[in-house]
């Protein structure tokens, strides 16, 4: 339980994203709730504002501002592959 | 994403702001004595070293060129040593140190159109949202109305000739993007039909859990439409705030025909004599008439004349009121009382008269 | 003069009258084609009496989520210039102080990249650049970067601090407002500039009650300036304003002063300072003779906001007094503490004033370890329906 990576809550985080694309817009707050609440005390605030940040930094995702901000598919993400 | 992607700095944050203080406030810092108003719109503020700082406030129109801010940059080389600083109520100020240099300036800062005051009892720039020039849900423009306004109100920008200071606050829509709320004179743009609802492109566009959730007063409920997941407005229940606009693009609260503005009276953010209090409706509603707004001009003109007229010295608008009571306002304003005045929302009842202290009028 | 693109003769009016034109500034930056459709866009406004802006959603920064606001013309296809018009909020300094060099900077860089048209300031307090295109966002803030400016904040985060002149050019600043807001702002560009809120959190710091900045107005957290000493009284200055027949100090001063703790004998001018509620009025009437006392702080307010969703709220007093020192610790966790349980169990766009509202502010107290006292209410509840937990 210990070594849950941010890499994983980030992985995590982002599958929750792209389940929800098209039927509910996620903010912060519900993504960091649902980690927490699936990872249990393995996961905290900290890690999941970590893992946030590698999902936005890395092009996965993007930030939405339409009557509040949410966490959102990145329209222009095109992974090398 | 390029090969070489920039190398990107981030969450570096302002400036620190002690670059940008000028020497004098360097070695006086937080070392001032008193200030005086030697004349409208210029202060001097004294050191207990004795040291003294003028500031030169002249008025902007908050929508500004570059070319008018490297205007004021020359400006503060040639008279300042370069220091300048914006007020919370879009002024800029220069701090100047040789006293000499003032009335040169003020008379530069004329002849380019800036003009100098806004300090003490009068009134002050406008603080004010971007209505037509950018923002997508004003029922009106921001700065055409503030210009007509500020033209008119002139003379008292340029001379500390009132009750107590007068503070006019604008904004376009019920978002009221600056301290509308609790200003002497508030302008705010309203809308006054339900919005409209694009059918096809709301499920693209808009997240319905959210857009329902915008609604004060939960007047948007879900509906199909065309066999598509959809939203409908009950009309009735509708007070034109826009706020499921800005949730929802599909949603457009813009109605050219019924649009317009309306008048709050009252309101102040010091806590000087009075604690802070929010600005009360004095007119529910007057058209958008650019280029020049007579309606609005002239209703703010009168609401200021009689103010200027009647209140007594450091009384602000609301405490103007509150002393002579809101009939009497009503009264001396000429302005008409509806049943639009009497307040409906969530604590109404608290804004009711309960109590049967009354200037009565003799027969 | 650039040739105008559009004949404008409703906005061209707007051009006359004593008050600076903000017409005349747009057609200053008229060499800019954007600018040039701008102004075909505001006439037709002034036309059909309704404005011409869409809200976009998802233009920024790369990792950032505020700052970019999207803006986009509905009528493009005439005025393709202004097809994308977004803004960006740059965090201003402190206090707004600026050198001519920094004015310049920021001038050069929003010719490079973006209409030349600007906010100084907007509401919240940023430097606004109003104008750009998608492409021109990452290299405008990669000048910014490089010239030491940053994005400021929108949407669901912490919106940029914003304070009064402070004791840089005020001799009523109760404490050091500049250096606070620049401390919190540097603290937090996280929270600053990565939405993780329920909704937009504001802080305002005011030297004092006067409140330039409109804190209690407009702050989920305003920080007013405040002492607990006497006010400090030079009484031959009372005297010169008394003889100087500018002031009644009776009936401008004393009759003028909340809690009438104040008397004047023609000759001196007592202060009952235990009863005096640090209102600001006698002192703003006669700076040269009164002044705050030595001991300084502020009052810490929280909760205010504009009417959109549940009605506007001015903020209420949380701590009545603290001293305002750096590294400002007792703000620090007074504000994880808030933030932790508002992110928590705040709903979507809902503010912490009407958060607490919501769930009691007897209740928000007991969450977040303050103690209630009276200090934070104008009268006790009037209503009998209380939640005892017997």
């Amino acid at each position: 339980m210990e070594d849950l990576s941010v890499e994983k809550v980030a992985e995590t985080m982002y599958g929750m994203v792209k389940d929800y694309h098209g039927k509910k817009n996620l903010k912060a707050t519900d993504l960091t709730k649902a980690m927490i609440e699936q990872f249990g005390e393995a996961c905290d605030k900290q890690k999941c504002k970590e893992a946030i940040r590698v999902i936005i930094d890395d092009g996965r995702c993007t930030y939405s501002y339409v009557g509040g901000s949410y966490i959102v598919l990145n329209p222009d993400y095109h992974p090398a592959s | 994403m390029s090969a070489e992607p920039l190398k990107r700095k981030t969450d570096i944050g302002p400036p620190n702001y002690q670059q940008f203080l000028p020497p004098i406030i360097q070695e006086n810092y937080g070392q001032w004595k008193y200030h005086e108003i030697l004349k409208p719109g210029v202060l001097v503020h004294v050191s207990h070293s004795g040291a003294k700082l003028y500031s030169v406030r002249a008025a902007t129109p908050r929508l500004m060129s570059i070319e008018t801010i490297r205007l004021f940059a020359d400006l503060a080389d040639e008279f300042c040593g370069g220091y300048l600083r914006f007020t919370s109520r879009n002024n800029v100020e220069f701090l100047v140190t040789d006293e000499t240099r003032i009335d040169p300036l003020i008379a530069r800062l004329r002849a380019e159109g800036y003009p100098v005051g806004g300090t003490g009892r009068s009134i002050t720039n406008i603080v004010h949202t971007q209505g037509w020039v950018h923002c997508h849900s004003a029922a009106t423009d921001a700065s055409g109305v503030v210009k007509n306004v500020m033209d008119e109100l002139f003379p008292h920008f340029e001379a500390m000739d009132l009750p107590a200071k007068l503070r006019i606050a604008f904004a376009c829509c019920l978002n009221m993007c600056g301290a509308v709320h609790c200003s002497d004179i508030a302008i705010l743009g309203v809308h006054r039909k339900p919005p409209k609802i694009n059918h096809d492109a709301l499920p693209k566009t808009c997240e319905i859990p959210t857009t329902l959730a915008s609604c004060p007063t939960g007047a948007v409920r879900t509906a199909s439409v065309n066999g598509k997941q959809s939203v409908e407005v009950i009309d009735e229940q509708c007070m034109y705030c826009g706020n499921c606009f800005t949730v929802c693009p599909s949603m457009s609260i813009i109605n050219a025909e019924n649009d317009g503005l309306s008048i709050w009276v009252g309101g102040k953010v010091s806590d000087a004599r009075h604690p802070p209090m929010f600005s009360k409706l004095a007119i529910p509603f007057l058209p958008n008439n650019p280029p020049h707004w007579p309606e609005v001009v002239s209703a703010v003109r009168n609401i200021v004349d009689v103010y200027a007229s009647h209140a007594r010295k450091f009384e602000r608008m609301g405490e103007w009121i509150e002393r002579i009571g809101w009939p009497n306002f009503f009264k001396l304003t000429g302005i008409e009382f509806t049943k639009f005045h009497i307040d409906d929302f969530t604590h109404a009842g608290e804004t009711f008269a309960r109590s049967a202290q009354i200037r009565q009028v003799p027969a | 003069m650039t040739e105008l693109k559009h004949q404008t003769p409703l906005i061209d009016e707007l051009e006359k009258g004593p008050w600076p034109s903000f017409v005349k500034e747009i057609k200053k930056s008229a060499k800019s084609a954007a600018v040039q459709d701008l102004l075909g866009v505001l006439e037709r406004s002034y036309e059909e009496k309704r404005g011409h802006w869409k809200h976009g959603g998802i233009v920024g920064v790369h990792g950032y989520g505020g700052g970019v606001i999207g803006r986009y013309t509905d009528l493009a296809d005439e005025f393709p210039g202004v097809a994308e018009f977004h803004t960006m909020r740059i965090n201003q300094p402190s206090g707004w102080f600026y050198t001519s060099k920094a004015l310049r900077t920021l001038s050069d860089i929003w010719e490079k990249h973006g209409s030349g048209l600007t906010n100084m300031h907007g509401s919240t307090g940023d430097i606004v650049f109003l104008g750009t295109t998608t492409p021109e966002l990452e290299p405008t803030f990669k000048d910014l970067t490089d010239a030491g400016f940053d994005l400021g904040g929108s949407g669901s985060d912490m919106r940029t601090p914003s304070c009064c002149c402070g004791p840089a050019r005020c001799e009523w600043a109760c404490y050091d407002t500049l250096n606070f807001v620049y401390d919190m702002t540097q603290t937090y560009q996280d929270e600053l500039h990565r939405p993780a809120f329920p909704y937009k959190f504001k802080i305002k710091a005011a030297g004092c009650a006067n409140d330039c900045v409109a804190a209690i107005a407009r702050a989920d957290m305003s920080v007013i300036g405040t002492w607990r000493d006497n006010i400090q009284i030079d009484q031959p200055a009372v005297k010169e304003y008394a003889e100087s027949g500018k002031l009644d100090l009776q009936k401008d001063v004393c009759d003028r002063c909340p809690t009438k703790c104040m008397s004047w004998n023609g000759k001196a001018l007592s202060i009952d300072n235990s009863n005096c509620v640090k209102c600001m009025h006698c002192i703003n009437a006669m700076p040269k003779a009164l002044s705050p006392g030595k001991d300084r702080g502020a009052t810490i307010l929280i909760g205010a906001k504009a009417p959109i969703i549940g009605g506007a709220l001015l903020s209420s007093v949380f701590v009545p007094f603290i001293k305002v020192e750096p590294p400002y610790d007792d703000f620090k966790e007074l504000i994880a503490a808030i933030w932790d349980l508002w992110a928590e169990n705040g709903k979507n766009r809902e503010r912490v004033g009407e958060f607490i509202q919501r769930i009691g502010l007897g209740n928000f107290l007991e969450q977040i370890g303050l103690e209630p006292i009276p200090e934070m209410i104008s009268h006790p509840r009037a209503n009998p329906y209380i939640f005892y937990e017997a």
